[in-house]
């Protein structure tokens, strides 16, 4: 009952917000199924335009994974942003370090690194958390600017390529990650972080860790009765979820740029949070959403080719859409209406 | 390197005039705090009046205008949160971030729909916030560094913190207000209006956040930048959780990260790596963040094993 509700807002959620999007794209003189129309293909029709869709879909979904795992003890890590900009450089950094190595090592200890990295990163915010209760939402979000600049200074400085453009050296080639649907960016990246979300999967779901996280987010108190510390629960949580953000920055080197350049995110890690964030949590649906999001940014590209209409507007709806999606109660009226029929319906709802 | 042309006189108002936008965004995040609502949109609401304070400005060619339209579009903000998670329950943190994300989306749009440009504008017709020339000041060097030229809203910045100061800790509002966010459930029983405080908080919030917005774009600059905020508004909120939601420490924290700022900037012009000097408010934030906690759990600990009351 409770659930097919939560799919049902989502449904209308996003009919309401595509509905406003060609609203607003109606009054300034577009025509909105001209414009859907070529959101679709510039996301969809042709190896170039699914390909990109993919290589923007790698990132989104172990970002979001990464927020969905913090969430699960109750703490919102914010800092996803800084983990994948460290794991990146981390990666980028062996990569190009260890040319001798032979690939599939070489790539294996990028991305050992780069998961080190995130997680380390993340016990930061975790520990000051569990221990203190610092509100771990403004610590990550300070924590973002500490770790751009402090790679913005390594890329800038020890690390750079001395091009002149802020970059590092390239990472030796049997590092890099197989392009797939070629001239697309996408890369064999996205495998990784398919499996790698089944593992999580697996974690949350099914393993005694995944219990004790549930545990301790729905009630420290009672984790702590039987036994499950909530301070050491939250921390693991946060570096399981730093981990899974450095891999996401480890991924985008190694399959998408081939070295680390500077500000190269510009968000992405923000994206994911949002994606989490509209499915409230639900690690079932996050990936769909995370592609659904991956699907309007790329696609964007393409509409603002052909029809002129600039592709802040797909941003614009994005946002609108997540301002629906968080309103808990927007939707209430279909839940009235069912509780009408069976009037315990709404007694557990909050 | 010569340490004193970093460390000279211009220094203060340098600091000054980079703590503003930050003192606004704080103030808008301090006068949420005491209500008890952490508001992460303060990013969002002053990036939205930004842009608009430009697009008046640049149309009318009035700045009072836009002060006033951009303080409008800051209302307008705080209230499609405060209606979010008010009324239908949305969590505080998703909608601020949303509102942050719907912020730079629109004014990425509006840029390019309204202005015909991308990345950033500019125009002599964008007519600025005045500066307060006091003739007297001119004759001496460092007075004249000092006090004089100072924008109308850097003044305004410093009245405002002692208005809601006095607002917060002499006023009968204030003390509801703080009771809201010290105890809701004990302010509704004691008759206050829990959810009206709440909405009138976000108002005041907008109105502020327009205000540092507003200093941005026509203020402190004249003109409009994507994304030219820039981390401004969290830096308000870090400088919101370095003052306790006390205005006059906010203010501190302000004026912290505007000296940090200044000196950044200069010590780069010497061949530093500014970014160490850059990411030191976020650092210091941090760090006041965590050692007053652990004095608090000392003091509460210690509060404990004296009385031997079991909670």
């Amino acid at each position: 009952m409770k659930s097919s509700n939560k799919y049902i807002n989502l449904l209308l959620t996003t009919l309401v917000s595509i509905l406003i999007g060609a609203v607003i794209m109606l009054a300034l003189g577009y025509n909105p199924i001209e414009a859907y129309i070529q959101l679709f293909k510039g996301a969809f029709v042709g190896k170039l335009n699914f390909g990109t869709t993919l290589q923007k879909f790698t990132p989104l979904l172990l970002t979001s994974i990464a927020f969905v795992i913090s969430s699960r003890v109750g703490v919102s890590n914010v800092g996803v942003e800084g983990e994948l900009y460290l794991g990146a450089i981390a990666a980028a950094w062996v990569g190009f370090t260890f040319k001798g190595v032979p690939g599939p090592i070489l790539i294996l200890l990028c991305l050992i690194v780069a998961i080190i990295i995130g997680a380390a990163w993340a016990y930061i915010p975790g520990s000051l958390r569990a221990y203190l209760g610092v509100n771990e939402v403004c610590v990550t979000i300070l924590m973002n600017y500490v770790a751009i600049y402090i790679t913005s200074y390594l890329v800038n400085g020890p690390l750079s390529a001395k091009t002149g453009v802020p970059q590092t050296p390239t990472i030796a080639e049997g590092a890099k990650l197989a392009k797939i649907l070629k001239p697309s960016q996408a890369s064999a990246g996205l495998f990784i972080a398919i499996a790698v979300v089944i593992i999580i999967y697996w974690i949350l779901q099914k393993s005694t860790i995944g219990y004790k996280f549930t545990s301790v987010g729905l009630n420290p108190m009672y984790a702590q009765y039987v036994g499950i510390s909530p301070q050491k629960t939250m921390i693991n949580a946060m570096l399981l979820s730093g981990a899974v953000g450095g891999l996401a920055g480890a991924l985008e080197v190694l399959g998408t740029y081939g070295y680390f350049l500077d500000n190269f995110s510009s968000g992405i890690a923000f994206d994911g949070m949002l994606a989490a964030l509209i499915v409230k949590n639900d690690i079932k649906m996050v990936p769909f959403m995370a592609f659904f999001l991956a699907v309007l940014k790329s696609g964007a590209l393409g509409m603002e080719r052909y029809t002129g209409i600039p592709k802040s507007i797909v941003d614009t709806i994005i946002a609108i859409f997540i301002i629906f999606a968080t309103m808990e109660d927007l939707f209430a009226f279909v839940q009235k209406r069912k509780a009408k029929k069976s009037e315990a319906a709404t007694s557990g709802q909050n | 390197m010569d340490l004193s042309s970093i460390f000279d006189y211009t220094l203060i108002y340098a600091t000054i005039r980079a703590s503003t936008p930050i003192l606004f965004a704080a103030l808008a995040a301090v006068i949420t705090q005491q209500g008890n609502i952490l508001n992460i949109g303060t990013e969002g609401i002053m990036l939205t009046a930004a842009f608009v304070a430009v697009l008046v400005s640049y149309t009318t060619g009035s700045w009072v205008f836009a002060l006033i339209l951009a303080m409008a579009a800051g209302v307008l903000m705080a209230l499609i949160m405060a209606v979010a998670s008010i009324k239908y329950n949305a969590d505080m943190t998703a909608i601020g971030t949303a509102i942050n994300a719907l912020a730079l989306a629109v004014t990425k749009f509006g840029i390019k729909q309204f202005l015909g440009t991308t990345g950033s504008f500019t125009d002599p017709k964008i007519i600025g916030i005045p500066r307060i020339n006091i003739p007297i000041f001119e004759g001496n060097k460092y007075l004249n560094g000092i006090f004089n030229n100072w924008s109308l809203m850097e003044l305004l910045g410093i009245v405002m913190v002692l208005v809601l100061t006095f607002l917060l800790y002499r006023t009968v509002w204030g003390l509801r207000l703080r009771s809201v966010g010290h105890s809701p459930m004990a302010a509704e029983t004691a008759g206050i209006n829990v959810k009206k405080m709440k909405y009138q908080i976000m108002i005041i919030s907008g109105i502020l956040g327009g205000m540092a917005g507003a200093h941005l774009s026509i203020g402190y600059s004249k003109m409009f930048i994507e994304n030219m905020t820039n981390g401004r508004g969290f830096m308000g909120v870090a400088a919101m959780f370095f003052g306790g939601a006390n205005p006059v420490f906010a203010w501190i924290g302000s004026l912290l990260f505007g000296f940090i700022d200044s000196i950044g900037g200069r010590l780069q012009a010497y061949g530093w790596p500014s970014q160490f000097v850059l990411m030191q408010p976020y650092i210091i934030t941090v760090l006041v963040l965590a050692i007053s906690l652990w004095r608090k759990a000392k003091r509460e600990e210690k509060a404990k094993s004296s009385l031997f009351v079991e909670k």
